[in-house]
């Protein structure tokens, strides 16, 4: 029998290095995949169009160059230094290798717009991870603050808190979040970031409840309590970071679920816009090239397996020990 | 038993008036203006829509007028009318309900029919090189997204191998005799059984191999294996007490099961309820979206219910306790 603080504290550095590891290659996607150069010279100066793509970073390191200037066919003016490993753009379409098997040139193939499909995985981890880590977040802070003052309170509040979270979680997660992207009407991440969050409150709010219960007949408590410290003050500054390591776990089984519901919105078709590409919408694309191009249906399909699947690894037991205590259930079946 | 029931029915309350709540407040409380949000986004919607919608929707009264007014009608068993055709919603519904109903009851038994023999050969052999192996496969079908599944799934036995119907529920041609009708529909409904189960699946079956693994550690076990008990018999020793756990299981898979029925159903083109739901979200249809949103949350705390009762029916010990609470109530 391993020791259980360490091998608790394992889980959450694998936990937590899934998911830097998936936002770096999120947020580096238009420096991996893309059909501008890396650095180029134009006109002497030094320019960086690929790092400009990235966002927050982009805006500040850009300059406001030829921004006009188009890529595809550069004049004599331009000399590409650093171009990126995969010389194709998620949205550049040519219809005259449309539906290339993987090969040399294109490692994945192409879709039935003959975009590069390995570009276009690349890129669509940055909408998937922006919306379930935003989703994961807005979800954690009002299960948290929900469970802690249900906690603290007790009384009424508990009681309301209570059955709130039972009455939520008898809502399907998938269903919760299509009537919320239906009810708000137009597009953009906002919604789906909220119509994600609705869900996955309700699993936090009842763990932070039930340690602070947990903790409140403790030493901790007592010590703190002799010291004079304030509800508040217990809350966020002992009680919380007592709770972090967990939560941390929780939070990286929370980002796997919400990938998996927005790329069944996004396969519904009613998740991130075309042509921003989601792994789910690639899914969707592909039932239109079913039969004839096995690579579209594939890839993504293992790229997402193979991405919640690390993150289910990193948060429920190890399947080796067959551990079979879960955190919750999966969102869309 | 039946004081127990009613008990049990009267608890639901709170909980189903909670659902209504929620589902009205989604569906209704944010800042924009409903007619605009309900209309969609194409050509200007027609007079006699507006008019549906208006009386659908009533914008110009409060939320808690027309939350009242709705529950109202809720309770007299009115659900409105779909804006689509004009159609009770009920009407709507019940003609999509049974083949719902029947692609779900299959999967439950896909998932339980498949999960307890593959946990159980789990945990005959802890740790041996098929264990794990089986234990990976687990994980990876539980990440699979369903329509990942789906899409993998028609690639391969629909058109490469053509051995199964890629979509729909009935096979072209002839009318054929009732038998014949009852393989086309077996046949049309393997490969979305297959999708919705998948998950279900993996998640039980990785339940099922603790659980045995659990029980057969036990003392009582060793010492008749030791008497000279063979591990068929025991297993059977086993069952009687391993079925508890799988219980509370049945409602945990409710949920996962009723939100992939949406996708598979409109991968498979299934005429039941969750392509009914992803049409009226499209379509923009208000009460559609709102009654199936409803039934859905109204089924899973219904799957709860007959939870509480199946324990009566696995374990005595539950019915004692549960009856006597009830004698002393």
């Amino acid at each position: 029998m391993p020791d259980r603080a360490s091998e608790g504290s394992g889980r959450t550095g694998l936990a937590a290095g899934v998911l830097l590891a998936l936002a770096a290659a999120g947020a580096c996607a238009p420096l991996i995949a893309n059909d501008r150069p890396i650095l180029a010279r134009v006109h002497g100066r030094l320019e960086s169009p690929a790092l400009g793509e990235i966002p927050f970073i982009g805006h500040i390191l850009s300059r406001s160059g030829p921004a006009a200037l188009d890529w595809s066919a550069p004049g004599p003016e331009v000399r590409v230094l650093i171009s990126p490993p995969i010389p194709y753009s998620y949205r550049g379409i040519r219809l005259d290798e449309a539906l290339l098997p993987p090969g040399r040139k294109h490692l994945m193939g192409t879709d039935i717009l003959g975009r590069d499909l390995l570009a276009r995985l690349i890129h669509g981890i940055q909408p998937s991870l922006i919306i379930a880590f935003g989703a994961t977040a807005l979800a954690l802070l009002f299960g948290a603050c929900l469970g802690t003052v249900a906690a603290l309170r007790g009384g009424l509040a508990d009681l309301l808190v209570l059955q709130a979270v039972q009455v939520v979680s008898c809502f399907p997660p998938l269903i919760l979040a299509m009537a919320f992207v239906a009810a708000s009407g137009h597009g953009g991440l906002l919604p789906l970031v909220a119509g994600i969050s609705l869900s996955r409150w309700t699993g936090i709010a009842r763990f932070v409840r039930g340690e602070i219960l947990k903790e409140r007949s403790g030493d901790l408590w007592a010590a703190a309590w002799s010291t004079g410290a304030s509800l508040p003050r217990l809350a966020t500054r002992h009680l919380l970071p007592l709770l972090a390591p967990p939560l941390l776990v929780m939070a990286a089984f929370g980002v796997a679920q919400s990938i998996l519901i927005e790329s069944g919105l996004s396969f519904l078709g009613l998740g991130v816009e075309p042509p921003s590409p989601s792994w789910g919408a690639m899914l969707a694309e592909a039932r239109g090239s079913l039969g004839v191009a096995w690579w579209a249906v594939l890839f993504p399909a293992a790229a997402l397996m193979l991405v919640l699947g690390s993150l289910c690894a990193a948060t429920t037991d190890h399947p080796a020990h067959g551990g079979a205590e879960n955190v919750g259930r999966t969102a869309s079946g | 038993m039946t004081a127990f029931l009613m008990r049990r029915l009267a608890a639901m309350l709170p909980t189903v008036l909670g659902i209504t709540i929620v589902a009205f407040l989604i569906l209704n409380l944010l800042p924009h203006d409903p007619i605009l949000i309900w209309s969609g986004e194409g050509p200007p919607p027609s007079a006699e829509l507006m008019q549906r919608l208006r009386e659908e929707l009533r914008p110009d009264e409060g939320p808690l007028a027309r939350y009242g007014e709705w529950l109202l009608a809720l309770a007299r068993g009115d659900l409105g009318r779909s804006i689509k055709d004009g159609r009770p919603v009920g009407a709507v519904v019940l003609e999509a309900l049974p083949w719902t109903l029947l692609l779900n009851l299959c999967a439950v038994l896909a998932i339980y029919g498949l999960a307890i023999p593959f946990g159980l050969l789990g945990a005959a052999s802890p740790g041996s090189a098929a264990d794990r192996l089986g234990l990976w496969t687990l994980l990876a079908l539980y990440a699979l997204p369903s329509f990942a599944a789906a899409l993998l799934l028609q690639q391969v036995f629909a058109v490469g191998l053509g051995l199964l119907p890629l979509h729909g529920v009935t096979g072209p041609g002839e009318p054929l005799s009732p038998a014949g009708r009852a393989a086309d529909l077996a046949r049309h409904l393997v490969l979305p059984t297959a999708c919705l189960a998948l998950s279900g699946w993996a998640y039980v079956a990785r339940y099922a191999r603790a659980v045995f693994r659990t029980v057969l550690a036990r003392e009582y076990i060793a010492v008749a294996r030791s008497k000279g008990l063979t591990l068929p018999r025991a297993f059977r020793h086993v069952a009687a007490n391993a079925a508890i756990p799988f219980v509370t299981l049945v409602a945990a898979i409710i949920p996962g099961l009723i939100g992939g029925s949406v996708i598979v159903e409109q991968i498979f083109s299934w005429p039941g309820m969750g392509r009914l739901y992803l049409a009226a979200v499209e379509g923009r249809d208000y009460p559609v979206v709102m009654g199936l949103t409803l039934m859905s949350a109204t089924a899973v705390a219904a799957g709860h219910l007959v939870v509480d009762l199946l324990y009566l029916a696995v374990d005595p010990r539950m019915r004692e306790s549960l009856l006597r609470g009830a004698a002393d109530a």
